[in-house]
């Protein structure tokens, strides 16, 4: 079962292409990291296949149907540098906004969507600063804010954009943790990440991108040294370049 | 002094008054309209859209006027085709202003200062069209680029009251919309909602609040009536319901206090005596409010500065102690 797919999918801003011909799916169940240097293009791949950017060609899709047949299943944590966070409104009302894709036009948050961004709250550890000011929160809490609303949503598929940008120890752990219970739901991710020392932890899966994709399966088989340096355009004799530990084989189970 | 109290007209005597009440209550209900729906519009980063609506507005209401006059041949004074007129124009303004952003690579400061100066520029030339030709009714044109609150009649009163509760009424209405938008466009897109229908929606309510407020304000100073309440509001508040009732309550009474005063002290224009009410509105806030204001801020910095330099000088005499050494040079200067 495919969670999600693109094929032929190129990106331009302007007349400088972002993306050349991306082929990527994933299947369900699968936690995806989407790895690559600066400008490689990840986070613009998923926002054209979310609909967020105009792609030039290429056609995604979601549970083998189009994205605006199936919106409510997939969730999208952008990275949180994307909103004003001098915004006046409270951690519990941001949550609550993952609700309102299932409630449509008009109906109101009632009783039971105020229960589901409850429990998003407990399971990133932010239910202690639910009343409070968004502008009042660390980089961490402000990425577990941006998570509970994803997890509001009861989405099937999560796009994450940098989850781990600019957050500390406990936030990181809050994270990892919510990560591996999705994945222990059947739920399917797909994570931009950029450090490499990492990816190893919670990913079963990974695209190494760089405008095209250069690998894109289980970490043991895309996640070489091999593959790296061509993502990362690294010549083969440069020494201290990072290299990933397969030796213990993979530390995530590969879903089946 | 006390002859200059004593000049000041009680309220009593100007609520007696029916010009005068026309123009407080009039000024009251633009502010409270515009205060409150200019809360999205400083949210989104636009503030300085509702200048380009009120300059809008002048074209749209003189070519309604001209409309009105010579092809429909009716009253050219008759509120709601005047009020059509610029609303469309005003809808049409803010969505050029948002096409040129989209379609080329002017940003959009570039495209509202275009868009302002050119629906400006046209209302300027079918100003002096229409005062050069002999039309019926078009005493009171020139009202709109200054405003005149002295002219509110009852039935102006009662449209503004009208149009601006519809305005404030869409507000609630698709507030759960409105928000999300506000707040993360790209998230409200995700979630399946139409982003341009938000948008139109939003920015109707708001070209609406300043329709009603042109011809008494004037479309030079409308925009105060936009972008100085939400500032204010915005110190004082923490959600956004609070933030936009705040800023409804300091536009009407800001607007109602500052007609009062025009009024009262005699022979001072309203419009700008508004501006400057809420402009002191807004500075009371920057100056007041707790957790923004800027006396504790500049205050909490100087102490936090204090006591980080005292830790220094603990730190670095802890350090050098055994070397006899006492004093960070300059540590006694704070």
């Amino acid at each position: 079962m495919i969670a999600c797919q693109t094929s032929g999918l190129s990106v331009a801003y302007h007349t400088e292409p972002v993306l050349r011909n991306v082929d990527f799916s994933v299947s369900a169940g699968a936690v995806m990291g989407i790895v690559g240097p600066n400008g490689a293009g990840k986070s613009t791949l998923i926002k054209a296949m979310l609909g967020l950017v105009t792609p030039l060609t290429g056609t995604s899709e979601f549970f083998g149907q189009s994205l605006s047949r199936v919106r409510q299943r997939v969730g999208y944590m952008p990275q949180f540098t994307s909103v004003d966070w001098d915004f006046p409104t409270t951690v519990r009302d941001v949550v609550l906004m993952g609700t309102y894709g299932r409630l449509g036009w008009l109906r109101r948050p009632g009783r039971a969507e105020k229960e589901t961004a409850a429990t998003a709250m407990a399971q990133t550890g932010i239910t202690d600063l639910a009343r409070r000011q968004i502008g009042e929160l660390s980089g961490g809490q402000r990425q577990r804010v941006f998570l509970a609303r994803a997890l509001a949503q009861e989405p099937d598929l999560f796009f994450m954009d940098e989850p781990f940008q600019g957050i500390d120890a406990k936030s990181q752990r809050a994270i990892v943790s919510v990560l591996h219970r999705l994945r222990q739901a059947g739920k399917t991710v797909v994570i931009v990440h950029h450090d490499l020392a990492t990816v190893q932890d919670f990913c079963t899966h990974v695209t190494l991108l760089n405008q095209t994709v250069v690998s894109c399966g289980p970490v043991d088989e895309a996640f070489t040294s091999e593959h790296l340096r061509h993502a990362y355009r690294v010549g083969d004799t440069e020494q201290g370049f990072f290299e990933p530990d397969n030796s213990r084989g993979p530390r995530v189970e590969v879903a089946p | 002094m006390s002859d200059v109290l004593g000049a000041l007209m009680g309220p009593g005597a100007f609520f007696d008054d029916h010009t005068f009440r026309m123009a407080f209550f009039g000024t009251a209900v633009i502010g409270l309209v515009a205060g409150a729906l200019g809360s999205f519009a400083y949210l989104r980063k636009q503030s300085l859209i509702s200048d380009v609506i009120s300059h809008s507005a002048l074209p749209g209401t003189l070519g309604a006027f001209l409309l009105a006059v010579v092809v429909l041949e009716v009253d050219g004074r008759n509120m709601a085709v005047l009020m059509l007129g610029a609303v469309v124009a005003g809808t049409l303004a803010v969505g050029l202003a948002q096409y040129v952003t989209r379609a080329t690579k002017l940003s959009i400061d570039a495209a509202m200062a275009i868009t302002l100066s050119l629906f400006f520029g046209a209302g300027m030339l079918l100003m002096r069209i229409i005062s050069n030709g002999a039309y019926p009714g078009k005493g009171g044109i020139q009202d709109y680029l200054f405003g005149n609150a002295s002219v509110i009649t009852k039935a102006d009163l009662i449209a503004s009251i009208s149009v601006g509760t519809a305005a404030l009424v869409l507000m609630v209405v698709f507030w759960k919309e409105i928000t999300l938008r506000t707040f993360d466009p790209d998230h409200s897109t995700v979630l399946g909602f139409h982003a341009r229908a938000i948008d139109a929606l939003m920015f109707i309510t708001i070209v609406i609040a300043i329709v009603i407020g042109v011809k008494a304000v004037g479309l030079v100073l409308m925009v105060a009536f936009v972008v100085t309440p939400p500032s204010a509001a915005r110190q004082w508040t923490r959600t956004l319901p609070a933030m936009v009732v705040l800023s409804g309550i300091i536009g009407g009474l800001g607007s109602g206090l500052g007609a009062y005063l025009s009024i009262a002290v005699g022979g001072v224009p309203t419009g700008p005596l508004i501006v400057l009410t809420l402009f002191a509105f807004l500075v009371l806030s920057l100056l007041l409010a707790p957790g923004r204001s800027l006396i504790t801020r500049a205050r909490g910095r100087t102490r936090h500065r204090r006591i980080l330099l005292r830790q220094l000088v603990a730190e670095r005499e802890a350090h050098i102690e055994p070397q006899g050494s006492t004093t960070l040079p300059g540590a006694g200067q704070s």
